[in-house]
């Protein structure tokens, strides 16, 4: 028995003190209150004003009891349910619990087999589940492009249908308006077994991205309307460019993507009060020279740590940002924009990590950059879940067993824990310098490319019931049709 | 009174907006030509911050507002310069398509365009494909520039450019594109004639289309 005896549980890191995180939200309540909002949407306005908040034009200004009430009502953990029932790919949402995935909609891909940069087609949402599916570091899914080739207003529920026959873990939706979104929804409340049976067990969580500064847009309100009657967890995140949209200050930036992010918090709790609810956003600087909004900044990382250590002082989960880069390519720089900004993101264990496999500044997605990231999260990971501290891990009893000039190979102790205590890497190369050369002299790119073409011509997702699967076809014959005359 | 000048130059490029409006009248009350004021002083200072720009001496933000100097000491003397035309190189028209109501982008591209000379009518945001073909009857620009920054409102751009020609005003003006999603070749692909990839580059673009450049 001991008594305040103090425990810790992974590694400790923080950037903010109480106190700091305090200004902050303080500074947050102060916009929402006295700068307001431009809401977009009538019906939102509306719903809003009912509530208390004051509307004037498109600008809603709302009192810090009516923020609170709504950060009362939502949850801090909850689950998103693998699609198969599997529950390894369940995702569990709560304190110390950071997830990675991908991140949507660039307009280009790397192509996995010519290695070569070009627009996103429909396949690449196949390639990019397959892959997200097999990976083990990866917890939900996301497309990483806007698809191509097919009818312009069915990119989303195309990318949708596309990927979740081809990976059980959950996916993060887009969409452009109700009527994908409602696609979308049908595909998932199909595998879910309807309405009610997705209410208990949600299988996908729905994005949604607002204007920054200050602006709710038509088309990012009208979907956490759709989300919140729906019963779909939602995402409702700005991407601001510090010295562009946003303050260039981190304190700055934070303050405003959370206003911003906080009018869809407050709107979806009206709607159904407990919605599980994903504060953002992506937080970065805009380069004052390429004036472009950077994703291997090192004020990426520290500003998305700040945003994340804010979301859980308002006891919210948030959704962050990693394993990103501004290279072209896979190369040093990839890796180490990536890798640091993975390892940030796993010591502030915010809650979804997405963008890993964003490069060119989320100009171009890239499958390659994932499963290299998948390593580096694995990496970061191990470090996170840090020293265990008790009686068998002590292990004086063991070395006192060996004693000097003994050895602790294959001793009961070191049995018991080499496999959980080391990890593993799957890219990086641990092998002598002959083993090296007989292998082919391979560079991590080499073996990254490799990797991804094994998985892609071996890995056998859970595949759908063909009810499912049935209903999916049914569904995109349907939209086909919505979408016949229009240009 | 060359160094009069010369502070002018000095007041453009470190971006001393109200500074270089005093200079500028100062200048004036002891005799100089508004036209040597405009081509020796402000114009050459705005063409040191272009090259300042280029050899990364010089950040966006330090470009913009030695453009919104340039421009305020240009709009002082263009009362001044015979034929009002104080150094102006054409006219563009620029809106952020519809759908889409990023603006910021296009303001920068149009603050640029002050800077380098043009007269700039900056038509808003969420722009419906015949507010652009309204405006070109209007205002006869030689230029129009749109803007998009969704992947989603990107195709707007091609619609717009569609309504141009179907007005029969694709002949009359040069159009020019931009926004984070847009690249040279969809550019290309939806028949406008350039492309800028920010806002000194758009400027750059404007200048070479109307053969300023």
């Amino acid at each position: 028995m001991r008594a305040n005896y103090r425990i810790n549980s992974g590694v400790r890191f923080e950037v903010l003190s109480r106190d700091q995180l305090e200004e902050l939200f303080n500074g947050v309540l102060h916009v929402m209150d006295k700068i307001g909002l431009d809401v977009h949407h009538d019906e939102a306005r509306d719903i809003l004003s009912k509530a208390g908040a004051r509307v004037e034009g498109n600008r809603v200004r709302m009192a810090p009891h009516i923020v609170k009430k709504a950060l009362a009502t939502a949850p801090r953990s909850f689950t998103i349910y693998a699609r198969d029932g599997n529950p390894a790919h369940d995702i569990h949402i709560g304190p110390g619990r950071a997830h990675f995935g991908p991140g949507p909609t660039p307009p280009n891909f790397i192509d996995v087999e010519t290695l070569e940069r070009r627009p996103y087609v429909k396949n690449d949402a196949r390639i990019v589940a397959t892959v997200v599916d097999a990976l083990p570091n990866i917890d939900f899914c996301e497309s990483l492009g806007t698809i191509s080739d097919v009818h312009t207003d069915l990119a989303a529920a195309y990318e949708f249908a596309t990927m979740f026959p081809k990976t059980s873990k959950p996916i993060v939706a887009w969409s452009y308006g109700w009527d994908d979104s409602s696609d979308i929804h049908k595909i998932a409340l199909a595998a879910a077994g309807g309405q009610e049976a997705f209410e208990k067990r949600p299988n996908y969580v729905h994005y949604c991205e607002p204007l920054s500064p200050l602006v709710s847009t038509f088309d990012a309100v009208d979907k956490v309307i759709f989300a919140a009657r729906h019963a779909v967890p939602v995402i409702f995140t700005t991407c601001a460019l510090a010295g562009g949209t946003a303050p260039v200050t981190p304190a700055g930036i934070i303050i405003q993507t959370t206003a911003e992010s906080f009018m869809g918090l407050v709107l979806s709790q009206i709607i159904r009060p407990g919605l599980p609810f994903f504060m953002g956003g992506v937080l970065s600087v805009m380069d004052m020279s390429a004036m472009i909004l950077t994703y291997g900044a090192p004020e990426l990382c520290l500003m998305m740590a700040g945003a994340t250590e804010l979301a859980h002082y308002c006891g919210l989960p948030l959704w962050q940002t990693g394993g990103c880069t501004d290279s072209k390519c896979l190369d040093e720089q990839a890796s180490l924009e990536g890798s640091l900004s993975v390892f940030f993101s796993a010591l502030s264990a915010g809650d979804l990590c997405h963008d890993v496999g964003y490069t060119e500044s989320g100009m171009t997605g890239s499958i390659l950059q994932t499963v290299m990231m998948d390593d580096a999260i694995g990496y970061a990971r191990r470090i996170t879940r840090g020293i265990e501290v008790n009686e068998d891990t002590l292990a004086v009893d063991v070395i006192q067993d060996v004693g000097p000039d003994g050895h602790y190979l294959y001793h009961d102790h070191t049995m018991r824990y080499f496999k959980t205590e080391y990890w593993y890497p799957a890219l990086c190369d641990r092998h002598n310098f002959d083993e090296w050369v007989a292998d082919g002299r391979k560079p991590m790119r080499d073996r990254v490319v490799d990797r991804t073409r094994e998985i892609l011509a071996t890995h056998e997702p859970a595949p759908l019931r063909p009810e499912t699967a049935e209903a999916i076809s049914a569904i995109m014959e349907a939209a086909e049709d919505r979408v016949r005359n229009k240009t | 009174m060359s160094q009069l000048i010369e502070q002018i130059t000095t007041g453009v490029i470190e971006g001393n907006i109200q500074g270089v409006s005093e200079l500028v009248q100062k200048a004036l009350d002891e005799g100089l030509e508004p036209e040597a004021i405009l081509q020796s002083g402000l114009i050459i200072g705005m063409n040191e911050v272009g090259r300042r720009f280029k050899v990364a001496q010089m950040y966006i933000p330090e470009v913009l507002r030695s453009a919104k100097t340039m421009h305020a000491g240009q709009e002082f003397l263009r009362p001044l310069i015979a034929g009002g035309k104080a150094g102006r190189v054409g006219k563009i028209v620029i809106g952020t398509v519809q759908g889409d109501l990023h603006d910021i982008g296009k303001n920068l591209v149009g603050m640029m365009c002050e800077g380098a000379g043009f007269e700039v009518i900056d038509l808003g945001f969420d722009l419906a494909p015949e507010k652009f073909t309204e405006a070109i009857k209007a205002h006869q620009p030689d230029l129009v520039g749109m803007s998009a920054l969704l992947t989603t409102t990107m195709r707007v751009m091609g619609h717009t450019l569609k309504a141009i020609e179907e007005a029969g005003l694709r002949d009359k003006v040069k159009v020019m594109v931009g926004g984070a999603p847009v690249d040279a070749e969809f550019a290309d692909r939806i028949g406008a004639d350039g492309y800028g990839h920010n806002a000194v580059s758009g400027a750059e673009l404007a200048r070479k289309l109307v053969n300023a450049a």
